[in-house]
């Protein structure tokens, strides 16, 4: 894309922004390396230690698999039909009742506590189910929203009478969607993907009731060893999540093999 | 036919939504009906009570000002960001999405810090000697908005960036050379053809603050109280899910009116929107 | 783009694959309890444990209130060994979601404390001991606390920190409002609440978790706090001026409970699970290595070692009880009123 001039108050205004998004997180740098048993900044001493806690204590390395298998496959089933509706919702949108866009939406607007407690109470409990699946359908519930909205977002600029066109010159609809449609909407997948991915490890409120007897995630066990301890264990983990972050996006655009986000 | 792909293309994701979402909780409002004292009686006991008339009335304040924030300061930046160059694109959109990997034990703990009696910047303020005495900036609704802006900004960056990527270099060149100044370019073709994706930022950031728990609970503490912290108190300590279901239901009435409010005007201002 | 779609499904098939938990030989217990100190409980309890009994040890973790909703949803099922803290578990009794405990089957409730044996009338007995009290910054709070009617003290204006009431020590600060005032907060709530009333000018936040108070100490903003008496070490870590305060009227005790709900698969092997914990040995090395305070009478322990526990039969005789039936009982309406005050 060509760059054009930008004009100078608002890139001022872009680095404050980028400022006030960036400070905290050099606190949080800083409290994971502190050398203290709390969290503290600026740090005393410097220390890796909070983050070999995470490796050594058994409750962590359990849970970090599990989280981050919760949300592969939690925002890889958002993705498989989600992909599908935000495109019905734009290309059908006359043909579709308009209550359907409200009801894709219905995972944010209820609480997820409630959501939580009533896939507990009326789902696991009711039909006797084990609890990985309420807590992976949970969590491709909670994300779903994300992807249909941003990927129908990034629809609606859109102009579906060039994917008309492929398929009246005999393309089939399935290629077409892959060679047409979804390079055009890439930076919003890979948008959906990042925000489904990062809501759900980062996830509290939902897994609170799914997890059980010999399940659970790394954000509740970390909830429960803050319960007892105030150590900067807290800040590492949200550091090693942010280095798992930008391993997960090297690794997004090494299989893409492009620049992703910049066309 | 049409209709037939439509709704194909559409029915895995209501059927998740049906099965996993509106039944079971459905099956838990129904609880709230169903009360000794009649159908209505925990909503009466709900609305006659002024303190939960004050939370509700506070939650929608506080939502609704993160939502203004959020959309002028993540489309402001969303439109820089998206005419950067691939390089620096990617750095900051990575920069964008960290904040929302931070614990919110952590987060807080980091606005303790910054915020507090003797945070930053107090500090910095005494130096410059713009105050003579710390200002009380924790546990009000303006620290629990800026916790939430912080929160929901990297949200709007990122739906933005999509949505004005997907605007053609065409129409922008084309406003230009048929002598737009680039503000009125921007009134005109940029804000109109992004109202789309404004509509989606302010949904998902208005729902998400106004369910939120976390955030409100450590900023706010119970002089903020909102209607996620009060439901979690009387699902997770008074065990009484009858009185936290009623709170759920009303929240997601009231949501679901504000978002339709906010979708309606959005379609007045642009009516190509969703 | 199609290779993407492949290979999230590939990871997704491996993932779902690998996610097939391993099926447990033989028995398996299953503990519900907070989820910290797991390194420690493992080797002072759960090995030893497992080859006694040559079961799987498997666990439900998260904070009282989670839980125990947990535990109420599945009507009583899911574990066998259920860990509480006192006001938690009276709730959970009287939802009738645990069994009575049969002492016979439970050898080693002879050898600990009498409070400590049968705190809740039939149901399981108390394993750890603590207390709730008043924490200051001795360097910033100057005259030394010495009572909890020092806490409406016009020096602490701005410097406290209550627990909310949603947590195991809030409603305490409602009864001890109503000794303030010289009535009984239950026969008299509007009393006991017009002293809460007047204690919010000395009150900057109140907290929901101990990690929140830690960090209020630790940054300053406040300089005196209800708290129970196992944060008192990390509060140290901290800020060690901050001492834990000797009050004239004692502090309260609170006991962490075992119980075993109806609905346990195994109560046999919780019944085994729950003397083991109670010997005077796994007591003994619990204390020493700083998990939990012993109620084994049995257990001797230094002065340092004891330094930060609830220890010693003459200490824990001059704590305050509380009746958590009563307490409960008011609980939600205590709930409404607190809110009314502090969230106006």
């Amino acid at each position: 894309m060509m760059t054009r001039k930008i004009h100078p108050l608002l890139i001022a205004g872009t680095v404050l922004v980028f400022m006030f998004l960036v400070g905290p997180l050099i606190i949080v740098l800083g409290a994971a390396l502190s050398d203290t048993t709390y969290l503290t900044f600026p740090p005393q001493g410097l220390s890796l230690r909070w983050f070999e806690n995470i490796f050594e204590i058994d409750a962590f390395r359990r849970t970090i698999f599990t989280s981050l298998q919760i949300a592969l496959l939690s925002t890889s089933i958002a993705l498989l039909i989600g992909i599908p509706a935000a495109y019905a919702l734009n290309r059908y949108r006359i043909q579709l009742p308009g209550w359907l866009s409200t009801l894709f939406v219905l995972p944010v607007l209820v609480p997820e506590l409630v959501l939580g407690f009533s896939l507990l109470k009326n789902v696991a409990v009711q039909y006797n189910s084990p609890i990985y699946i309420s807590l992976l359908f949970g969590h491709s519930l909670l994300v779903l929203p994300y992807v249909i909205r941003v990927i129908s977002a990034s629809l609606a600029a859109f102009d579906f009478s060039i994917e008309e066109a492929a398929i009246s010159l005999g393309s089939p609809p399935l290629k077409t969607f892959f060679t047409i449609l979804l390079p055009n909407v890439r930076s919003g997948v890979i948008a959906a993907f990042i925000l489904a991915f990062i809501t759900s490890i980062n996830d509290v409120s939902i897994s609170i009731f799914l997890t059980g007897p010999g399940l659970s995630t790394l954000p509740i066990q970390l909830l429960a060893h803050m319960e007892q301890f105030f150590d900067p264990t807290v800040a590492s983990v949200s550091v090693l999540l942010m280095i798992l972050t930008v391993a997960v996006m090297a690794i997004v655009e090494r299989t893409l093999g492009l620049t992703f986000l910049a066309k | 036919m049409k209709r037939f792909a439509g709704w194909t293309l559409a029915s895995p994701a209501t059927l998740l939504i049906v099965v996993f979402l509106v039944l079971p909780v459905l099956a838990t409002i129904v609880t709230t009906f169903t009360t000794p004292g009649g159908p209505f009686a925990t909503y009466a006991a709900f609305f006659g009570s002024g303190f939960r008339r004050t939370v509700l009335w506070r939650t929608v304040q506080v939502s609704l000002a993160t939502t203004a924030v959020s959309l002028v300061i993540g489309f402001l930046t969303a439109y820089v960001v998206s005419r950067s160059p691939g390089w620096l694109k990617s750095i900051l959109i990575i920069a964008a999405v960290f904040p929302l990997l931070t614990g919110v034990v952590v987060r807080s703990f980091a606005w303790l810090i910054i915020l507090g009696k003797n945070g930053i910047l107090n500090s910095t303020l005494l130096k410059l000697g713009l105050i003579s005495e710390p200002l009380t900036m924790l546990y009000t609704q303006g620290a629990v908005v800026v916790a939430m802006v912080y929160l929901f900004v990297p949200l709007m960056i990122l739906t933005l960036v999509g949505v004005l990527e997907g605007i053609p270099d065409d129409l922008i060149q084309a406003s230009a050379s048929l002598g737009a100044k680039p503000a009125a370019t921007f009134m005109q073709v940029t804000l109109p053809l992004a109202v789309p994706g404004l509509i989606v930022g302010a949904v998902l950031v208005f729902t998400g603050s106004f369910t939120s728990y976390a955030t409100p609970q450590l900023l706010g503490g119970e002089q903020v109280m909102m209607m996620g912290t009060l439901m979690y108190q009387q699902a997770m300590v008074t065990f009484d899910w009858v009185a936290a279901s009623t709170i759920a239901a009303v929240m997601v009435v009231i949501t679901i009116a504000i978002v339709l409010l906010m979708t309606r005007v959005a379609r007045r201002l642009n009516p190509m929107a969703v | 783009m199609k290779n993407v779609v492949t290979t999230v499904l590939a990871v997704s098939a491996a993932a779902l694959l690998s996610a097939a938990p391993a099926s447990a030989q033989g028995k398996t217990l299953t503990i519900s309890w907070w989820g910290f100190n797991g390194e420690k409980l493992e080797s002072i309890v759960l090995a030893p444990f497992r080859e006694q009994c040559g079961c799987e040890i498997v666990f439900e973790t998260g904070n009282n209130g989670e839980r125990l909703n947990k535990i109420q949803i599945r009507n009583g099922g899911g574990v066998d060994v259920a860990y509480f803290s006192d006001s938690f578990s009276q709730q959970g009794i009287e939802a009738g979601l645990f069994q009575k405990i049969d002492p016979a089957k439970l050898p080693n409730l002879a050898g600990i404390y009498e409070l400590a044996r049968d705190p809740q009338g039939g149901y399981g007995p108390a394993y750890t001991i603590g207390r709730v009290g008043i924490v200051y910054d001795s360097t910033k709070v100057t005259t030394p606390i010495t009572s909890w009617n020092d806490l409406w003290r016009e020096d602490l204006a701005a410097s406290l920190s209550l627990p909310g009431i949603t947590t195991t020590a809030g409603p305490m600060v409602v009864m001890k409002a109503g000794e303030h005032a010289g009535v009984d907060a239950f026969a008299d709530p509007d009393a006991a609440f017009a002293a809460v009333e007047a204690l919010k000018p000395n009150v900057v936040k109140n907290y929901n978790t101990g990690s929140e108070m830690i960090n209020l100490f630790s940054t300053g903003e406040v300089s005196a706090a209800i708290a129970q008496d196992f944060t008192l070490g990390q509060i140290q870590a901290a800020v060690p001026t901050v001492v834990w305060a000797e009050l004239a009227e004692g502090s309260i005790a609170t006991l962490n409970t075992v119980n075993i709900p109806t609905g346990a698969a195994e109560p046999e092997l919780a019944y085994e699970f729950i003397n083991f914990i109670l010997s005077p040995e796994i007591q003994q090395q619990l204390a020493e290595q700083g998990v939990d305070a012993p109620v084994n009478t049995s257990v001797t322990l230094t002065p340092e070692q004891a330094a930060l526990w609830t220890y010693g039969a003459d200490l824990i005789a001059g704590l305050q009880r509380i009746d958590y039936v009563q307490m409960n009982a008011a609980k939600s309406g205590w709930v409404d009123r607190w809110n009314e005050i502090f969230g106006m």
